[in-house]
């Protein structure tokens, strides 16, 4: 099988998958990173973001080989404020699309420190919570310094 | 599978490609594309603006935060998708992707899979064509192409130049294809001439991450105006003049299709004239 190299969370891998394999895949069934959640493994709910060099992508449609950055998930944001401020805010109910959350919100304060409402919105558009926490998702980010 | 990654367009030799992957992964996983060999071609892509010209491998992403293209460009980019995908998708990927009809997606025998009936229009079409519907009633999705359409943009491509219209063609009995794109032809570039003003405006069914139900661009060059629209005809669509939209064909329910983009363009012309 093609050999697979990845960096995730500052750690080397070097794995066998084939080819078509997902990122997403790769990450929870091969390292065991199952803070990335897989729900319509389509591109549409943004509960499998991770960031790639920063930037947040949808692993269940990224293929693990051709990735070509640092890949950062969940687990490599245990000790991110904005964990705290989503705990503080209560933006959390059945959290099943909270890592994803968090990784696009923790993408967004890195570019842009004090994000006003509306740049929150634009930011956060791909990440869909079925049980509606978004006014605490925003409250959290509006607020994860403090 | 394979994958491939060639560093020259010489090294080119037939199988799938992909820049983003946002669309040939899923359309991958549903059995609609099929492959033996995948050919990631974003180190023959060029990426990046320089002037009037857009590589073909910039992210939509990229496009959003340009301040040296064209507003309606910079705008079908900020409203098409979701972050993550305009993080992904590029350029060149976007004007080729397929249509969002659901029959299509869930693989129906309809004409655009080379059937005989088109599900769409005897079925469920709510979000369907008002323009060229008769054989496939698809919706074209981009907003980017339509963009570019109003502001007449030309593609570069491995093989020739071409007009951003050229690239696409209306599906036939004898070619069910909505591209006129030969096989194993890459896009490398955009080219927009200037424009004074341009805009874009997009209906949809939420305020944001959602395909348009009609997007309508309107660019001003010298004293002449274009508009262009998304979502309205099985590839983009391009209007002589507002008084076109009393020769659309909706089907019984896309009508109300026409009266949003009569609105979206008289409220684009005065915005651009
Ligand atoms: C859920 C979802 C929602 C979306 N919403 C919108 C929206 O609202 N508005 C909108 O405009 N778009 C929308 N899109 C489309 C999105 O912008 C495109 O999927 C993306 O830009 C495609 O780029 P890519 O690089 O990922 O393409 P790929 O998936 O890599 O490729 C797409 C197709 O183009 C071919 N290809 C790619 N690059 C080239 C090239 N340079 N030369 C020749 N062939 C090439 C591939 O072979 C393939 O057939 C949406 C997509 C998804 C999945
Ligand atoms: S609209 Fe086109 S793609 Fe959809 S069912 Fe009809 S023929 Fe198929
Ligand atoms: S699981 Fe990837 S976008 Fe839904
Ligand atoms: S908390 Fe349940 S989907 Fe968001």
């Amino acid at each position: 099988m093609p050999e697979l190299r990845l960096t995730v969370n500052g750690a080397d891998h070097r794995l066998d998958a084939p080819i078509g394999t997902s990122l997403a895949h790769v990450l929870r069934e091969e390292l065991g990173l199952i803070g990335t959640k897989i729900a319509c493994n389509e591109g549409h709910c943004g509960a499998c973001t991770v960031q790639v060099d920063g930037a947040p992508v949808l692993s269940c449609i990224t293929l693990a080989h051709a990735v070509d950055g640092d890949v950062t998930t969940i687990e490599g944001l245990r000790d991110h404020p904005l964990v705290e401020a989503f705990v503080r805010a209560d933006a959390v109910q059945c959290g099943f699309c909270t890592p994803g959350q968090v990784v696009s919100a923790a993408a967004l304060v890195a570019a842009t420190p004090e994000p006003t409402t509306e740049e929150i919105r634009h930011a956060m558009a791909g990440n869909i919570c079925r049980c509606g926490t978004y006014p605490k998702i925003e409250e959290a980010i509006l607020h994860w310094r403090d | 599978m394979e994958l491939l990654r060639p560093s020259n367009l010489a090294e080119l030799d037939g199988g799938l490609f992909v820049h983003g992957g946002t669309e040939v992964v899923p359309l991958l996983r549903d059995g609609i594309l099929h492959a033996e060999t995948l050919v990631d071609i974003r180190e023959l892509v060029p990426r990046g603006i320089d002037g009037g010209r857009i590589g073909a491998g910039t992210t939509l992403a990229e496009l959003e935060a340009s301040p040296h293209i064209p507003g309606a460009l910079r705008e079908a980019c900020r409203l098409a998708a979701s972050p993550q995908l305009r993080n992904m998708g590029s350029l060149g990927g976007n004007l080729l992707q397929s249509t969002r009809c659901w029959y299509w997606r869930l693989k129906y025998p309809c004409r655009l899979h080379g059937g005989d009936r088109c599900h769409a229009a005897e079925g469920e079409h709510r979000e369907h064509a008002i323009f060229a519907n008769d054989f496939c009633a698809s919706a074209h999705p981009s907003d980017v192409a339509a963009a570019l359409l109003a502001l007449d943009a030309r593609v570069r491509t491995s093989r020739r130049e071409l007009g951003l219209a050229e690239l696409y063609r209306l599906p036939d009995e004898a070619d069910r294809r909505t591209t006129t794109l030969e096989p194993g032809e890459v896009i490398l570039e955009v080219e927009i001439p200037p424009a004074e003003a341009s805009i874009y405006l997009k209906a949809m069914d939420r305020k944001r991450w959602s395909f348009p139900q009609v997007g309508v661009a309107a660019a001003r060059t010298g004293g002449a105006t274009r508009i262009a629209l998304a979502g309205v005809a099985p590839v983009p669509w391009l209007l002589a003049g507002p008084e076109d939209l009393d020769g659309a064909t909706p089907l019984p329910r896309t009508a109300w299709k026409v009266e949003v983009a009569r609105a979206l363009v008289r409220r684009a012309l005065t915005e651009v004239t």
